[in-house]
Formats: structure tokens, sequence, C-alpha cells
């Protein structure tokens, strides 16, 4: 009998049970959860094993409880205990862990820290950045933009360490005439940052500035055993709340995946591209802290017209709601994937996918994502026969049983999952699932959008615009090269400036 | 036929965002639609009240207030009408209503808004929530408009009547403005991008906290022609269509079958300009620059009087002798309201040595006004809903005069898929829904 640990609370941790659940080995499975999740605490006693509430970021608290249990192998679902070295914890309790370790995970932690390092290494897929520990430098460096038209003055704004994917504001500043709102604005953001940031002791730097770019997003994730890496498909997430991408950032409101390895509006070029941009970071990142990458690493990638793929931001472990694609169209048997990861056997193991097009699309409550006060505490009513008669599957995020009714947390409620031919047709029946989670005096929202023809339709003309782009970069020679004329200075590489004031100088 | 615009800041630092300066700009793109007046409301950061502004004539009338001001919510309209306003609507929920177009048997378009408004407002006091109360009022008042409300609790709701008839879309600035717009256009000139085009019989509403669509499930798309042949930008889409396409594919229409001889087109700027490129194109004629324009684009034919419309046109029109001397024009232009362009425009080239002008419309004849409040002039002031061809020509002096057929502009419309409003084209008889 295989005892398997897991650790995490959330849709994808769901996803995960049920996957390591199906395995031939028939596994005993515990997990560590901070709240009641209904999905994994039916798959834990299904196999016998048992749902433990408690502090999923404490890894003396995590190893012992491992320990205890006798478990043979564990995974973490999310990044804060990989922040936080549960990993390391677990391999010198001697129980081998799927996760990145905390020194590792640091390219999901600092943004700052995962641009340093492509800088540092000139690493394909990179982005110009600015970091600031104080406000006003940040404060003369926005205003100072505005007023030379630098590339400052197109930013996306982020809290330099991760922080559960809140803060992140893009404000493209292409009219004159709206330059002092928007830069008033950014400076807002920017003390706002600096305050969100304060909490998190673990980085000095608390404001990321990042270059402004355009093109489809897509998520690529991989199976990292230090040596070998294997990508899952492609999939695409939408972040804005609402329909047709408007409105504040989420978690992910939904994903798209399929059919085969890259999405219909991407290339086998792109996708392979991609993995390598993603390797690159893995493998620098192991010369730099000199360990070993065992778990899940994860590109949130954009095909850009400077490089082509170009890393957004790096996960130590699956995207959620991406990762629920990416485990719905594995074939291969999860928990043996598990050992050939800590046993670093992957490149002698075959993965296979199921090559089938995934659509993921989450619940929220109507708060979601920015005012969780209102959003929290309402009781979820589900329709079970319902979803699985239009052949989707639910799994559940942020909902707490307690006392046999389910109560909202105040973020994502559940994901509902479907396979078919085409993202069009899966799309199709989650849409019918989606008002078949429903909350007590209280509205949930969802998006109908993704993966509607209209939408890939959309993608597919501007992955075109960005492809034809790049390859002119290419064929002229001038991939990832910026180039301002500053008047009175004279013509300047902002690349060197990053290199001068972040590489060197901060690094 | 005014222009609207709607923006609404989302999530915790909808605060940090002042709405007003952003549809101050919006209105600047949309005085092709109206520049008489030019009206804001927006909730008030300092009171959290519902305020109404308005500026005549001049948009830069409000420059002042949009500076001094702030809101996280606003809604705008460009008017083409002295003296508009948006309606404030009394009730257990105060709004604020602007609207594009009118309700059937509607006397005006205040009137229409008006009663839009209070039926929204009583079906709110029925303790609807704002969508399901816009749906039903929607549903309820039959006709071709679309509009934007704003309400007391900050929330923006927008929609477009079951005909549909006038344009509206919606548009996203990040992650941090939801934005909607008559034209595209709009959207673009504040950064926003543009996304999708409300269909007739849908009404959306958002607030700090969410974003929601739904529909009356009644909507019969009738997109109005005149907006597409000569009312939007050409940098815009509306009702999906993206407008200079459409121009083009009007110009090229025209072309067909006309076997007309000349050795340059040049269009009357400058809606035509698609249409007698793509018609320059067809027939193989060379396309030069004919006019050149004193001072801001202005809608001649949309000026209230006589003397500001002659006004009007004379700046904008002053004919380029090189391209027109001693040759065969043929003159593209987009409509003929009064004929007070084209008789100026073709005495003008004559004049400066053209040897003949031809002149082609790239629409039908307009021969009635608009019973859903686009601002053409009534049947009576309207010269090709009056004249034959050849009166015509001899009033407006040209050698020759053609129109586009009603039914190519309808085959057209089939070929893209929809099925406009013709009504002053005279065209949409009895019984098909109009």
């Amino acid at each position: 009998m295989i005892r398997v640990l897991g650790i995490g609370g959330g849709s994808r941790e769901h996803a995960l049970i049920e996957k390591i659940a199906s395995s031939r080995h028939e596994p005993r499975i515990y997990w560590i959860s901070e709240w009641r999740n209904p999905g994994i605490l039916e798959v834990c006693s299904s196999t016998g094993g048992e749902l433990i509430l408690g502090n999923t970021t404490d890894p003396e608290f995590v190893s012992s409880t491992a320990k205890r249990l006798g478990v043979d192998i564990a995974i973490t679902g999310p990044e804060e205990p990989n922040f936080h070295g549960v990993p390391d914890a677990l391999w010198r309790a001697g129980i081998p862990c799927v996760g990145a370790s905390r020194d590792l995970s640091v390219i999901e932690r600092s943004k700052a820290a995962l641009r340093r390092l492509q800088w540092k290494y000139d690493l394909p897929g990179k982005l110009l950045f600015r970091t600031f520990r104080d406000l006003g430098s940040a404060e003369r460096a926005l205003e100072e933009a505005g007023r030379n038209l630098t590339w400052l003055q197109n930013v996306v704004l982020k809290p330099a360490r991760q922080a559960g994917g809140k803060g992140v504001k893009v404000v493209e500043d292409r009219q004159a005439y709206l330059t002092e709102e928007k830069t008033a604005f950014k400076t807002e953001h920017a003390r706002w940052l600096l305050s969100y940031t304060s909490r998190y002791l673990d980085t000095d730097e608390k404001i990321l500035v990042e270059e402004c770019v355009w093109g489809p997003e897509y998520t690529v994730q991989c199976l990292f055993d230090g040596r070998t890496l294997v990508p899952f498909p492609m999939v695409q997430d939408y972040k804005h709340a609402f329909d047709f991408d408007i409105g504040p950032e989420t978690g992910g409101m939904g994903s798209i995946s399929g059919p085969g390895e890259a999405l219909p509006f991407m290339t086998e070029e792109e996708f392979r591209e991609s993995v390598e941009v993603i390797e690159s970071v893995l493998r620098a990142i192991q010369d730099e802290t000199g360990q070993e990458y065992r778990g899940i690493a994860a590109g949130q990638m954009m095909l850009t017209e400077l490089e082509g793929p170009t890393v957004i931001e790096m996960y130590s472990r699956l995207g959620d709601p991406e990762g629920v694609n990416a485990l719905a169209s594995l074939e291969t048997d999860f928990l043996d994937l598990m050992f050939a990861v800590v046993d670093g056997r992957l490149s002698r193991t075959t993965v296979r996918f199921s090559g089938l097009a995934s659509v993921v699309k989450a619940v929220a409550p109507e708060g979601y994502p920015d005012n969780r006060e209102i959003a929290r505490g309402h009781q979820v009513d589900v329709d079970l026969d319902g979803i699985r008669g239009n052949r989707c599957r639910v799994y559940w995020g942020a909902v707490h049983l307690e006392g046999g009714r389910m109560l909202t947390m105040g973020s994502r409620v559940a994901e509902i999952l479907a396979l078919d031919r085409s993202i069009e047709e899966a799309a199709a029946k989650v849409n019918e699932c989606l008002d078949k989670v429903r909350l007590r005096g209280w509205r949930t929202f969802y998006r109908t959008d993704i993966g509607t023809p209209e939408s890939l339709r959309r993608m597919e003309a501007l992955a075109g615009t960005v492809r034809r782009l790049y390859a002119l970069r290419r064929s002229r020679g001038t991939v990832g090269r910026r180039l301002d004329w500053v008047p009175g200075v004279g013509l300047v590489d902002p690349a060197e400036e990053v290199r001068r004031t972040e590489v060197v100088g901060g690094g | 036929m005014p222009g609207l615009i709607g923006i609404c800041a989302f999530g915790e630092s909808a605060r940090n965002w002042n709405a007003l300066r952003f549809a101050y700009y919006a209105m600047m793109s949309l005085q092709n639609r109206g520049q008489e007046s030019f009206c804001v409301a927006w909730l008030d950061a300092s009171d959290g009240k519902l305020e109404v502004a308005s500026a005549e004539g001049r948009l830069e009338g409000l420059k002042e207030l949009v500076e001094s001001r702030r809101g996280h919510v606003a809604i705008g309209m460009t008017s083409p009408v002295r003296g508009d306003s948006i309606s404030l609507i009394e009730g257990d929920v105060r709004l604020a209503v602007a609207t594009d177009g009118m309700a059937s048997g509607s006397t005006s378009r205040i009137e229409t808004g008006e009663e839009l408004g209070r039926r929204i407002s009583s079906k709110l006091t029925e303790g609807l929530d704002l969508l399901s109360a816009a749906v039903k009022a929607v549903d309820s008042l039959p006709g071709g408009y679309a509009f934007v409300v704003l309400t007391e609790r900050g929330e923006l709701c927008c929609g477009r009547s079951n005909l549909g008839i006038k344009p509206l879309c919606v548009g996203g600035y990040g992650f941090d403005l939801g934005c909607v717009a008559s034209e595209s256009a709009a959207l673009e000139v504040i950064g926003a991008e543009y996304r999708y085009d409300l269909r007739a019989g849908e009404v959306l509403a958002m607030d700090r906290n969410s974003l929601r669509r739904a529909s009356t499930g009644s909507g019969v798309e009738r997109p109005c022609a005149f907006e597409l042949v000569y009312l939007s930008r050409h940098d815009s889409i509306v009702f999906g269509i993206e407008v200079a396409r459409f121009r083009e594919e009007l110009g090229r229409a025209l072309a067909e079958g006309d076997g007309v001889e000349a050795d340059v087109v040049v269009g009357v700027p400058e809606t035509s300009y698609p249409a007698a490129m793509a018609y320059s194109e067809a027939k193989g004629i060379p396309c030069k620059v004919g006019f050149v324009r004193t001072g801001n684009h202005v809608r001649s034919a949309l000026r209230p009087t006589q003397l500001e419309r002659l006004i009007g046109l004379q700046l904008k029109l002053n004919p380029v002798r090189s391209s027109v001397e001693g040759r065969r024009v043929v003159v593209v232009d987009d409509s003929v309201v009064r004929g007070n362009t084209l008789k100026h425009v073709v005495s003008a080239l004559r004049r400066k040595g053209a040897t003949e002008v031809h002149v082609r419309v790239c629409s039908p004849r307009l021969v009635d006004g608009c019973p859903f409040g686009t601002e053409v002039p009534p049947r009576d002031e309207l010269i090709a809903g009056s004249l034959d061809e050849g009166t015509l020509s001899d009033v407006i002096g040209c050698d020759s005069l053609a129109f586009l057929d009603l039914s190519r502009l309808e085959k057209t419309a089939s070929l893209i898929g929809t099925r406009f409003c013709t009504r002053c084209f005279g065209g949409n008889q009895e019984g098909d829904g109009l």
C-alpha cells in the first residue's frame, strides 16, 4: 500500500487527488488543507485516507504529520508551501516530495529575482523591468517616464513578491492627453503595492515595473526532475473577471487546452520554443542555487512581437485552473510520474496524453476578486446529477464543508471541466453547467465567452498579428531589441539601463 | 444619432480613476455624432451624489469641470441638438439617462429617454435589480434606440432596443475600466480595447464588483444603413461591421455597370473617401486629392440653420486646381441631403477647370425622415426625394448623376449576413418589423 500526502485545498488540489486516486497502485491518500474541501474530503475517505486541517505553510507541521502517517511520497499543490520550504522539510524527514524547494521556488516568489535571472544569464523571453524599494524612487521614475516618453510609460505594475495573484495593474499610456491621469494612477497603485507587500518580509523589493507587452497569453506546465523536462499540453487561462476580457484580474476564470499539444491558434514550433524558454529558467535557477528542481514548473507566457514566446511569470506548481486541464488530458499514471520526478527517472518514462480538447470554467461569488467580504459565507447548492448528465466534472475550490453545509470562502467556488474533440464543443458543455452551482441568497458569476468560436477567432487574429511581427524581427535580426530616441541624449537602448541598474548594481 | 459613452472603474482601486476624464476624450472622438451639446453625468467622488452637467457648442466648455471634479463612474453624450441634456429621473433610485434614437411613436429622443428611465425606475421600485429592470423596460418599449444609464448607486447600465437600429459597443482598459461607446473608435481614443457589439435587445450592467449581461430574447437586428453610409467614423466598428471596409464595398458597387468615362476621381471630404478610392480602383481611374478643408471637421448637413450649413461646407471644400483642371471628373459623395454640398462642389470644380463633372453617390436616394431620431431632415427638404435625375442634375449643375441602387445596398447587407433599416432610403415597407 502506497501512502501519498497532498497539500493544499482548492480546485487544482481536488483535480490532483482525483488523478492520484485513479492510480493503478490504489494508494491511500492523506491531504493537508486549511479548510474542509468537500471534493478532497470525499476522495480521501474513499481511499481510506484522511483530510487533515492545518497550516499548509508550516514545514514542521507538514513533515511531522507526514512522518506520523508513514507517507511514501508527497506533493504540494499551491505555491506558498514551496515558498515556505515545505518540500525541503519533507525531504529532510526522508519523504520525497514533488515540489520546488524554498530556494528554487524563488522564480515564482520574487518576480524581480526571475527577471534578474533571465537578464543575468541572457535567457530568451524576457522583458524590461525596474524594481523599487520605496515610493519616492518609483514616483520619480514614473513621472519622468510620462515626460520623456520612455518605456516606463507603458507598464505593468506588480508586487515584486508573488502575492496571491493580486495587485497586478496594466497601465498602457499611449495618449498624451490622458498621461496625467494615468501617471497619477500608477503612483497611487505604487503606494498601494508598497503597503500591501510590507506584510511579506522575505523580499526587500516591493514594487516591480515591467514593460507592457501585448499578444495572446498561454501557460505551459511541465514536470521536471532536475534533468528532464516533460511538458503538458499548452493551456490558455483567462484572467479577467468578466466576459470579453473586461474587469479585474482574478486567479483565472477559465482555461482551454488542446486538441493536441498546442492550442488551435498557436504553432507546434511556438510550443517547442516555449518549453525551451521555461527549461532555460529552470536550468539557470539550478545553477544559481546548486539544487535540483524536482517538481512542477510552469511558464505563464505571452507571444510577443519582441521575441515570440516570452515569460510573463513563472509558477513553481500547476496553474489553477490550468492544472485541471493538464491532469484531465494525462493518460499516464500520475503516481508513477510523481515517483519518476523524485527519483530523477523522467528521461526513461513515457508520458501519454489523450489529445482531447478541454475547457474549465470557474464559478465565483459576486464580490470576488476585489470585495471578498461580501462574497464570503454563502451556502452552496449544486445539481451534481445535472453536471454529470452533461458529461462534465466539478472541482471544488474555496468551499468549506461545515455541519453538512458547503459555504463560500470569498474566492472561486468551483471549476467545471469538460473534454471533447474541440474546444468549442467542450465549452458548450461547460456553459450548460455553470448555473448548476448556485448560492442561496447571493449571486454567482462566470464567463460564457471563453472557448466560443468568436473568442477563438479573436485569439487567432491576435496571434497571427504578433506572429508576423516577431517573424519580421527574426528575419531582420532584431529579436528582443528595443531602441529609444531621447531628445538631447540620443539613441538609448533601455536594456542597457536594466543591466546597469538591476543586474550588476542591484543583483 | 448622439454619441453615447459610459466608463466604469472596477475593484478596490476604482477610486483612483477619474472616469470623467476618459468620458471627456471619448466624447471628443464622437463629435461626428453631434457637436451642439456635450453632457456628462457622474457619481461625484466627494459626496457620492449623482451629478449632471452640460456645455453648449464646445466640448471644451466641460474641460474645467472634468479637471476639477472626480468620479469612478460616468456617462457622456455628444448631441447634434442645442440645449440637449442627460435626463434625470427621480424615484427610489435616481437615474441619469442618455439615449441615441427613439421609441416607436415617440415624438422626441428626450421623451424616449425619459420614458425608458421611468420604466426602469418603476421596475427598480418593484424590487428588481438594475439588469432585470432594464431588460423589462427595453422589452416593453419598442423602437430603435441605444441608451446608457447611470444610477445614484453607481451602477452603469446600457443596451439596445429590440430592433437595434443604433449601435453600442463594449470594451475594456487593463484590469480597471469597463467602457461602452456608440462607436469602437471612441474606445481606442481613450486607450481601451474594443471587445464586442451589443446585440439587439441586449442589456449590460456593471458596477465596481460586477458586469452582467442579459437579453430580452426578442431582438431582431436592424442596423441603421445611414449610420454605416454617413454617420460613423471610418476607423470604427459599428454593429460588428468595419465601417471603412463597408464603404469601400459601396464604392465598388457604385462602379459596377457604370459606363462613365473620366480622367480622375475625387471624393468629397471625408465620409466618401473609402468609397471614392474603391470606385477609382474598380474603374481604373486615378483618385486624386480634390479638396482641402479649412477648420475642424464639421458635419455641414447637420448644422441647424441653412447659413451655418453653407459656412460649414464652404470652409471644408476648396478644390485643388491641378487635380481637376482640363479633366473629366467623377465626384463621389456619401449622400445627398439638400443638395447644398454638391451644388457648391460642382460649381467650384467647374471654375477650377474641370471639363466634365459626374456625380456618383454611394448611397441610395434619401427620400424620407427617420422615425428613430437620426437628424435626417423632413421629406420636403430632401432634394432626392422630390426631383427626378435629370432635374437633379440641372439643379446641381453636373453632367450626370447616379445613386447607388437600394437593392444593391440591401444585397451588400445580406452578404454580411444582416438586414438594414433603410427607411430613409425608401426601403422597409410595411409589415417587416419596422
